[in-house]
């Protein structure tokens, strides 16, 4: 489900839908009996419960929420605070381990391919962990709670470098509040 | 609550967190050393060696022969033990007969890292233990050099003490799946509900997220995480988060039963036709 | 004409002056935040343009939360006071809480000017646990409690204006009726306005959604005050995304109201109220409680059957609106003799800008594909298309049509297809950078785009282009539709 071909699709969309109001309203200059198309609303009633039964029956099953039985080949650490993600492969605990790892950790590394687990939480407030390949698309997200541990898992194939941003607005800084890991 | 207090208080509360997330961390006397607990983050999903072991009836089986039938709880202790291994055993035997799933979720691997014992030493601790033959209980030893691996891998650790003629080392339980290292749990005391985290993870099962704690009371919360079960209670918060749509509710009703003193009452219906 | 049952008059019957007067009222301060807003928009977009690099990043934020509370609050109150007018023709909503609303409006907006202009609170207007306790030293204490404040204000006033309004309609109607139920059953029923199930719809769940702000209120104080409570931010993130979406919603189907009552007029054909209408808004009301939990979809704390329940109940919520309101607002139209004026030109299309949000917004509400899309310019995309190019056009229609009618001047057919035009072009082009944003999974709410997604500098630039036909058309609108309410009010005096 690649952003561009859905917003493709969304144009389409849009265009025919002000194609169709475009036509409905140029029909005014020709006067016409008024009638409810009730055959028409029934078929257009069926066809887009049709479509929208679809696309949960598609996409319901590609939920980003790990399921039962998978085990991941790796756990990354991940936490958030007003402005900086603090990203390690050991679990951080306490401020003074954020600030630490926040500002002198050496970006952490992880193989390519394999599932990769971020357990994510956040020190004050909602942040958004998102991962950005190097090629600049946004590959995977979760938020950053305070209070509690959200588990992300994922599978990064193109290696490089993958940056971090936060998706959650935060404060003042929230677009200088970043992260990066290098998958290898 | 002043920012440095919250601080303070948030640092204990995430040293808590672990609590939750990984290895219980029991205080008990004495028998412990001063050198560091493992932690259970630095070893997540690692893979565990897979190293020949000998059975009390001296059966050679590989550690993997085990995993691969169904996940393992691997415990290492030494039978000439004066300290912490024997009520470690019991405690885990104990908290196994709540929970329960041995043999059929689980095996039990109680492992000697002491090249002193035998097989007929373990077969000794069984007994002393009423274990022996217990379906689901397999007690063994290893060569040295499989077990360094082992210990290496798991974030154990063991120190010979010459005075005493005693090791010293932590008291664990180590979950394994598939040859991973996938909980652990560090302490004399096994608790049923911290085993039963464990088991569960075992078995595959997948808790998406966990609450940690705060600093301060937290009031309502939506839901109250419950380890034994492992399962989400609905706390009052969750209440809270109903309550705006059921008082709408009655507040519609009650506003309508009000204005019913200015509708006209009886007639064909009510909202009488009118022609404006 | 008058049957011969004592009836409670309307409003209309008791003081129409009254309500005119009132209505204007509000219509002007509608028509005069809006620029305002619509600049304080235009300058977040100059500041991600790269325009103003000196300024500090913490003046963007300060704007965009008056900005964005600001907006949802104008077009919420211009829906309500346009509403009220409409619905004072069959019922009597008492004016003088009308006022009591308009005052309260007045007092929150100088509260709100003074925290985020003077005080710098800048939290986004949704102001999301924990973050106004959490100002890493840009706004002041004071700030966030006339913050708070400012929302307790309009809250209290607000939500005594909805009570009234359900109130008058209960001292009409009985709920079943109000609510269309004996349409569902039979088809038929007691002659009722179609305006009337959406406005008890939007009113039921516009309480519920006040009630949701009130808790949020009470437990951001007990834990500001220094109890030493803290609160759970799940709770509180789904408690105040409730609240959040139940108004913008609610906002949307009070402009929907003013389409289904004055298209007619101008289709000269009648939108009558039937067992289509009662099972559409029925369903609104059902669905618009869960609906609001596609906004936690990235929080994975969420348990997954309300995750499922958001998914499923955002989809279902299309069907009502599209296959009876959007459908019917075309078939009402074809081949209609149609007196295509301001008014009704603004509210045809403001009905195409809700559809078109609409399919922007169940793309988003669906789980797989939020993970792309959650917090990237797609957000601000399809609400702004809802917005801006549905119940905004739907409020100018409103505003155009009650001038030109309270001033009995002619319309200026060919200044109206160029403002029509300036909006549509202006509207679409602006939001389209928005959708290419998203598309590039550019961040939402970013006063500064780093080197990763710099396409969110050239599409921010792009869209001040089109931001200046939009706010050209808009001038022209205000000098069109204003100088019908000056003649108005000179012609009243």
């Amino acid at each position: 489900m690649d952003p561009l071909s859905i917003f493709r699709l969304f144009v389409v969309i849009a265009a025919a839908v002000a194609a169709v109001f475009l036509g409905v309203g140029l029909s005014t200059r020709r006067q016409r009996e008024y009638s409810p198309a009730s055959g028409l609303r029934t078929a257009f009633f069926f066809s887009l419960s049709g479509i929208l039964v679809t696309f949960l029956g598609v996409t319901l099953p590609r939920m980003p929420y790990p399921s039962d039985g998978e085990i991941p080949d790796r756990v990354i650490h991940v936490v958030g605070k007003q402005f900086a993600f603090a990203i390690s492969e050991n679990p951080i605990e306490t401020d003074a381990q954020w600030e630490e790892i926040a500002s002198f950790a050496p970006p952490v590394e992880i193989p390519a391919g394999r599932l990769i687990e971020f357990r994510v939480t956040s020190f004050d407030v909602n942040h958004g962990f998102s991962l950005y390949a190097p090629s600049g698309r946004l590959v995977a997200q979760t938020q950053a709670m305070p209070g509690y541990l959200n588990r992300l898992r994922v599978r990064l194939d193109e290696p490089g470098r993958y940056t971090i941003l936060c998706l959650e607005f935060c404060g003042s800084a929230h677009h200088r509040m970043r992260g990066v890991i290098f998958v290898r | 609550m002043a920012r440095s207090s919250r601080l303070n208080v948030m640092r204990l509360g995430a040293l808590w967190a672990t609590l939750l997330i990984g290895s219980s961390l029991w205080a008990f006397a004495g028998e412990e050393s001063v050198k560091s607990l493992p932690n259970e983050g630095r070893y997540l999903y690692r893979p565990v060696p897979d190293i020949p072991l000998r059975d009390v009836e001296g059966r050679p089986l590989w550690l993997s022969s085990l995993w691969k039938e169904r996940p393992v709880l691997l415990t290492l202790i030494f039978t000439r033990c004066s300290g912490i291994c024997s009520p470690l055993l019991r405690s885990l035997k104990s908290a196994v007969e709540v929970v329960g799933g041995l043999g059929s979720d689980y095996h039990i691997v109680v492992l000697s890292f002491d090249p002193r014992d035998t097989l007929s030493d373990m077969r000794e601790l069984a007994d002393h233990l009423e274990l022996s033959g217990k379906r689901g209980w397999i007690f063994a030893v290893a060569a040295p050099e499989d077990i360094a691996r082992v210990v290496k891998a798991t974030g154990f650790w063991f120190v010979r003490e010459e005075s005493s003629q005693q090791y010293d080392h932590p008291a664990m339980v180590i979950g394994i799946r598939e040859g991973r290292l996938l909980r652990f749990l560090v302490g004399g005391t096994v608790a049923p509900v911290r085993l039963n985290e464990v088991v569960r993870e075992l078995r595959g099962e997948f808790v998406p997220a966990y609450p940690l704690p705060r600093p301060g009371k937290v009031i309502f919360r939506c839901a109250q995480y419950d380890p034994e079960s492992g399962r989400w209670r609905p706390d009052w918060g969750f209440l809270l988060l109903l309550l705006p749509g059921v008082l709408t509710l009655f507040g519609t009703v009650w506003i309508f039963h009000r204005g019913r003193f200015f509708r006209d009452e009886g007639g064909p219906g009510e909202g009488n036709t009118r022609v404006s | 004409m008058i049957t011969d049952r004592a009836l409670p008059a309307s409003g209309w019957e008791v003081d129409r002056q009254r309500w005119e007067r009132l209505t204007a009222l509000w219509m002007i301060v509608m028509l005069a935040l809006f620029p305002i807003l619509l600049g304080l928009g235009a300058f977040m977009r100059i500041v991600q343009s790269h325009l103003l690099p000196t300024l500090l990043p913490e003046w963007f934020y300060a704007v965009m939360t008056l900005h964005g509370l600001g907006m949802v609050g104008t077009w919420f109150v211009g829906g309500m006071a346009a509403v009220s007018y409409i619905v004072a023709r069959y019922v009597r909503p008492r004016p003088v809480i009308s006022h009591i609303a308009f005052w309260a409006t007045l007092l929150g907006v100088v509260l709100l000017l003074v925290t985020t202009l003077l005080g710098k609170f800048g939290v986004g207007w949704y102001f999301l646990y924990p973050l106004p306790f959490y100002p890493a030293g840009v706004w002041p204490t004071w700030a966030t409690w006339t913050f708070l404040l400012a929302l307790a204000v309009l809250g209290v006033g607000w939500t005594i204006w909805a009570v009234d309004l359900l109130y008058a309609i209960a001292q009409r109607y009985s709920l079943r009726v109000a609510l269309g139920w004996p349409y569902i059953r039979s088809g038929t029923g007691p002659e009722i306005p179609p305006a009337l199930p959406i406005v008890t719809v939007s009113l039921i769940s516009a309480l519920s959604g006040f009630l949701a702000a009130v808790i949020i209120l009470v437990l951001s104080v007990l834990e500001w005050a220094g109890t030493g409570f803290s609160n759970d931010a799940l709770l509180m993130k789904n408690l105040i995304f409730f609240f959040g979406h139940v108004l913008v919603n609610i906002t949307m189907y009070l402009g929907v109201v003013l389409v289904y009552e004055l298209l007619p007029h101008y289709a000269q054909r009648p939108w009558k109220m039937s067992r289509l209408v009662a099972i559409a808004w029925n369903t609104v009301l059902f669905l618009v409680l869960f609906a609001y939990a596609h906004h936690l979809y990235m929080d994975f704390v969420q348990p997954q059957w309300l995750q499922v329940l958001g998914q499923v109940s955002s989809y279902f919520i299309s069907v009502p609106a599209a296959v009876v309101t959007i459908f019917s607002t075309l078939v009402l139209v074809f081949g209609a003799p149609m007196q295509w004026t301001l008014s009704s030109l603004l509210l045809y299309l403001g009905v195409m800008g809700w559809a078109i949000g609409g399919v922007a917004a169940v793309i988003d509400s669906t789980i797989a594909v939020n993970v792309r899309f959650h917090n990237t310019l797609w957000v601000p995309a399809h609400f702004h298309t809802y917005y801006l190019m549905g119940v905004v056009l739907m409020l100018l229609g409103f505003a155009a049509h009650f001038g030109r009618e309270a001033s009995k001047q002619p319309e200026n057919g060919r200044l109206a297809k160029v403002i029509v035009t300036l909006l549509v072009i202006g509207g679409y082009g602006f939001l389209m950078m928005f959708y290419l944003g998203g598309a590039q999974s550019v961040p939402r709410r970013y006063a500064v785009y780093p080197d990763e997604v710099q396409q969110g500098v050239t599409y921010a630039q792009v869209s001040l282009a089109f931001i200046a036909l939009l706010t050209t058309g808009v001038l022209l609108y205000l000098w069109e539709t204003g100088r019908r309410y000056w003649h108005a009010l000179r012609a009243s005096t």
